[in-house]
């Protein structure tokens, strides 16, 4: 009996965690699907890229490259990431709606030249980014809240707000939808298909900037941290149904808490076999995302 | 809607009959109660103007679509639920309003695909130069061949079909439908890109391999192939089987004479 | 369609191609011929590091079968690797057995793999087949190290029994390779002018013409998939056996993305010469340029975009050109 409560006594701690670091899975899907939705490349570089990204800001304020404040570093490098998407989009533009395989590839091609800039820039150097904020916690109901947890959600609920106000209300975010629904059509409109895509894979840096930003103070920053990362931002991405907004944030927090639970009661080795298994499952089983019924594929 | 047929009773046994198909996509309908009834040894013909559903009544048939209501039965077996691939395995073939050869094979091998059902050799021969699977590859590529030959393009057998003029990939296309043998022939528009001299060939060259067992249905836009080929003619229009009979009851029908001067004559 | 424009730049190269097959079939002789006798007049670093080369030509050919025959893209064919090579070195291990029993075991392991792989995602579209097979290639790391009873863990496990007892090491090593990587280009070339071959070149470019012809898609994908992971698997039992190690290091994600950027690089071709530029590359690069190590990763990214966008400018370029016939 006491056996039975011990397994249960760590599920809200197990569940708030979960949520907490399924937020930044959901960022991270969120900038994979927006822009498979606007130009139908699956992103490869992503994680390369958010990866960058927190070494940017890394080198920036430990006197790496320069010494700056955390703010003005993480000022810099965001300027540094949008210019590194733009980039990355003008590079593979030409194969954009062309074929799957093609930009997929073409993305690979980007994610290693990522990859490698960080090698050769870093090195292969295991470092630690701390977010500057009060390290204080209160408890719940026996749950612990730190700072560190609010202001991921605070975080997370300013980005996706604000996500959804520029593509709610404003002309970017009407041409945006229109482009996702149907891209030629939009063209034939006079509708700047370029500028969209650009929108979309300047947020998905921006998200996954953030999202690293976030999700490194839990763990450690080094060259190959970044893949696990991106495959778990896929894996979010497939749960929602990879061409759905709030799918993909929705999935983010589901495999988190999936991801925790998995980790406690079976075993924390088997992270990304576990990943495997959802993905197929959730393919095979439900090929437009779990959440198709639920939530409902616009936007 | 009665189907009457002035010429003598063809064979009705191994008919291909589709009654009160109906198919929409998204609310819209595209087939609104088709009735057709196919007899071995006729050319139909079915035509109606762009949009009127022909090619979609050809996927119903084939299997590509699923019709939200009606039945397809050829002879005694009802298809209404096997897979494309399994319709092909009865006999039925088509080719393609949007050309659909590979262009990674010659034309040759493109035909040749046609047989996959009718050939049997294994994966072993598939890597492995054995003696049963080189005498099929021989004799698939003679029938290929002879098929060619049959609608005049065996001078093109080596080419790939991007190198080839759109008369020859449609002829070829043609020719990947009859080199099996079916028992129904379903073709796409097959005069589409083809010139006169061409369409003219294609007219005889169809004529040549119709046989008293096979059913041949032909969607044109060319009233002249149409008229030299047909037995019987349906015309589709906004998915609906407006008029059908011997082309002559067709030509003089008003209601077709009006959907067509309607739509611009063609 | 588009697809075929990357993945079969021939189509674009192919008059001039057929022009001189001739040319081509004595090249490829001659480059047999100077394999065959290299032995005899180098190093045995370099004999190494040509069975290297030798064994990951398999693995770029079993991803560009996937691409050609199939048009999906892969990134985790190191798990299929890896299932060939690991099985190699368990049986040698636990049951002290030799290549003679095991490779034929390597085989089974990779097809059925292969199926287990390709039967639940047969009806994904292709991107979900790439984030599947990055998945693939995350998850086999951690089962290695973790199942180190069978594995050895981190360490890996050593093979040391001889194909053919008494013949000198590096010799039989070389040879094995040599012939392994001969004849599976021979095979694909019988395997593209077979009934399953060119079925599978029509499901491919067109799969709805392929349906009404009797060539169902899960038959394609599965087929196909299967047919990739057993050459990958091949290819596995043959790195064990000529570098006579396995360990996790050798199978990561990166791994199954040097393969695909071999194989891109070598346009896909399963032919003897292309696979070879493709073996060449991801194991003479890295060997050769160990001084330049970090840029390898640049290297290769560029190399695939260069040949992307070449090959996409390449089609567009032809669309240009005034159209022949008509
Ligand atoms: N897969 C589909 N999804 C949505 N609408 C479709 C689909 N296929 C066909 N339609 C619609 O069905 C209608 C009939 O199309 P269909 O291609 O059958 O016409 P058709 O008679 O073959 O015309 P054409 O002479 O131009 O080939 C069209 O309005 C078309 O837009
Ligand atoms: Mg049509």
């Amino acid at each position: 009996m006491s056996g039975l409560f011990a397994l249960f006594q760590d599920l809200p701690t197990l569940l708030w965690s979960g949520l907490v670091s399924g937020c930044l899975y959901g960022l991270g899907a969120l900038g994979l699907v927006m822009v498979f939705k606007s130009s139908r490349v699956v992103n490869f570089a992503h994680g390369n890229l958010a990866g960058l990204a927190a070494f940017l800001v890394y080198g920036f304020s430990s006197g790496v490259l320069l010494n700056l404040s955390w703010g003005s570093a993480v000022a810099l490098s965001l300027g540094l990431t949008c210019l590194v998407g733009v980039l990355a989009y003008a590079v593979i533009a030409p194969l954009v709606f062309k074929s799957d395989l093609t930009s997929t590839i073409a993305t690979l091609g980007i994610g290693l030249i990522l990859q490698g800039t960080i090698q050769i820039v870093f090195g292969a150097e295991i470092v630690s980014l701390e977010l500057p904020i009060p390290s204080f916690g209160f408890g719940v109901g026996g749950l612990r809240i730190t700072a560190y947890d609010l202001t991921v959600l605070a975080v997370t609920i300013l980005m996706i707000g604000s996500l959804f106000f520029v593509i709610e209300r404003t002309k970017l975010g009407i041409a945006f939808r229109a482009v996702c629904s149907n891209p030629f059509a939009s063209r034939v409109c006079g509708l700047n298909l370029r500028l969209v895509h650009l929108f979309s894979w300047v947020s998905g840096a921006v998200l996954g900037l953030v999202a690293a930003l976030l999700i490194v103070p839990t763990t450690f920053l080094s060259s190959t941290t970044v893949a696990s990362f991106m495959l778990t931002a896929f894996t979010a991405a497939v749960v929602g149904g990879f061409s759905s907004l709030p799918g993909a944030a929705v999935g983010g927090i589901l495999v988190g808490v999936a991801m925790n639970l998995f980790s406690f009661y079976v075993s924390p080795e088997f992270m990304n076999t576990f990943l495997l298994g959802v993905i197929m499952l959730t393919l095979n089983f439900f090929p437009d995302g779990l959440l198709e019924k639920a939530v409902g594929g616009r936007v | 809607m009665a189907i009457i047929h002035a010429e003598a009773a063809p064979e009705t046994r191994g008919a291909l009959v589709a009654s009160g198909i109906n198919l929409s996509f998204g609310g819209i309908d595209v087939l609104k109660g088709v009735d057709l009834d196919l007899r071995p040894g006729l050319v139909t013909g079915l035509i109606g103007p762009n949009g009127a559903g022909k090619t979609s009544l050809f996927n119903c048939l084939t299997g590509l679509y699923h019709p939200n209501r009606g039945r397809i039965a050829l002879g005694d077996t009802a298809l209404d639920v096997l897979s494309p691939a399994r319709r092909a395995g009865l006999g039925m073939v088509r080719s393609f309003q949007h050309m659909a050869l590979s262009p990674d094979l010659t034309l040759l091998e493109n035909v040749m695909t046609g047989l996959t059902l009718s050939r049997r050799s294994g994966w072993g021969s598939a890597f492995l130069p054995m003696p049963r699977g080189r005498a099929e590859t021989q004799d698939a590529r003679r029938r290929a061949m002879a098929a060619l030959d049959e609608l005049g393009i065996a001078g093109a057998a080596d080419l790939a079909p991007p190198e080839l003029p759109p008369g020859t990939q449609r002829l070829g296309e043609i020719a990947r439908a009859l080199v099996g043998g079916p028992k129904v022939l379903l073709l796409d528009e097959p005069a589409a890109g083809l010139n006169a001299v061409e369409t003219r060939d294609l007219t005889r060259a169809l004529r040549r391999v119709m046989h008293p067992a096979l059913i041949m249905v032909v969607v044109e836009h060319d009233m002249d192939l149409i008229m030299q080929l047909c037995d019987q003619i349906y015309v589709l229009n906004f998915g609906k089987v407006i008029a059908c009979g011997s082309p002559e009851a067709v030509q003089a029908d008003p209601e077709v004479l009006r959907v067509y001067l309607g739509a611009g004559d063609e | 369609m588009a697809v075929s424009e990357l993945v079969h730049p021939e189509g674009a190269i192919r008059s001039p191609a057929r022009a001189v097959p001739d040319l081509r079939k004595w090249l490829a002789a001659l480059v047999v011929a100077v394999l065959a006798v290299l032995p005899m007049l180098s190093g045995s670093f370099l004999l190494y590091s040509l069975s290297l080369c030798f064994a990951n030509a398999i693995a770029v050919l079993s991803v560009s079968v996937l691409v050609r025959y199939g048009g999906e893209v892969s990134i985790g064919h190191s798990f299929f690797v890896a299932l060939g090579a690991y099985t190699v070195a368990v049986m040698e291990k636990h049951l002290g057995l030799g290549l003679w029993i095991s490779l034929p075991v390597a085989l089974l392991m990779g097809f059925a793999a292969g199926l287990l792989f390709a039967v639940p995602s047969r009806r994904m579209s292709g991107i979900y087949l790439a984030v599947a097979s990055m998945a693939l290639a995350l998850s086999l790391p951690e089962l290695l190290i973790h199942m180190e009873r069978w594995t050895g863990g981190f360490e890996g496990l050593y093979i040391s029994r001889d194909l053919l007892p008494g013949v000198a090491k590096a010799g039989q090593r070389y040879y094995f390779a040599l012939a392994a990587l001969i004849l599976v280009c021979l095979a694909m070339a019988h395997f593209r002018g077979s009934r399953q071959g060119m079925a599978l070149l029509l499901a491919r470019a067109h799969p709805r013409a392929a349906e009404a012809f009797g060539i169902t898609r899960s038959w394609a994908r599965i087929s196909v998939f299967a047919l990739s992971a057993t050459l990958a698997s091949l290819s596995g039992a043959v790195v064990a056996f000529a570098s006579s190690t396995v360990s996790p290091n050798s199978f990561t994600l990166w791994s199954g993305i040097f393969y695909l950027v071999g194989s891109v690089v070598s346009l896909q071709g399963t032919s003897l010469l292309a696979a070879l530029v493709g073996g060449g590359i991801i194991t003479l690069v890295p060997q050769y340029l160990a001084g330049a190590g970090d840029y390898v990763p640049i290297l290769y990214g560029s190399a695939l975009l260069i040949v992307t966008l070449l090959a996409n400018s390449g089609s567009g370029l032809r669309r240009l050109l005034p159209g022949k016939g008509a």
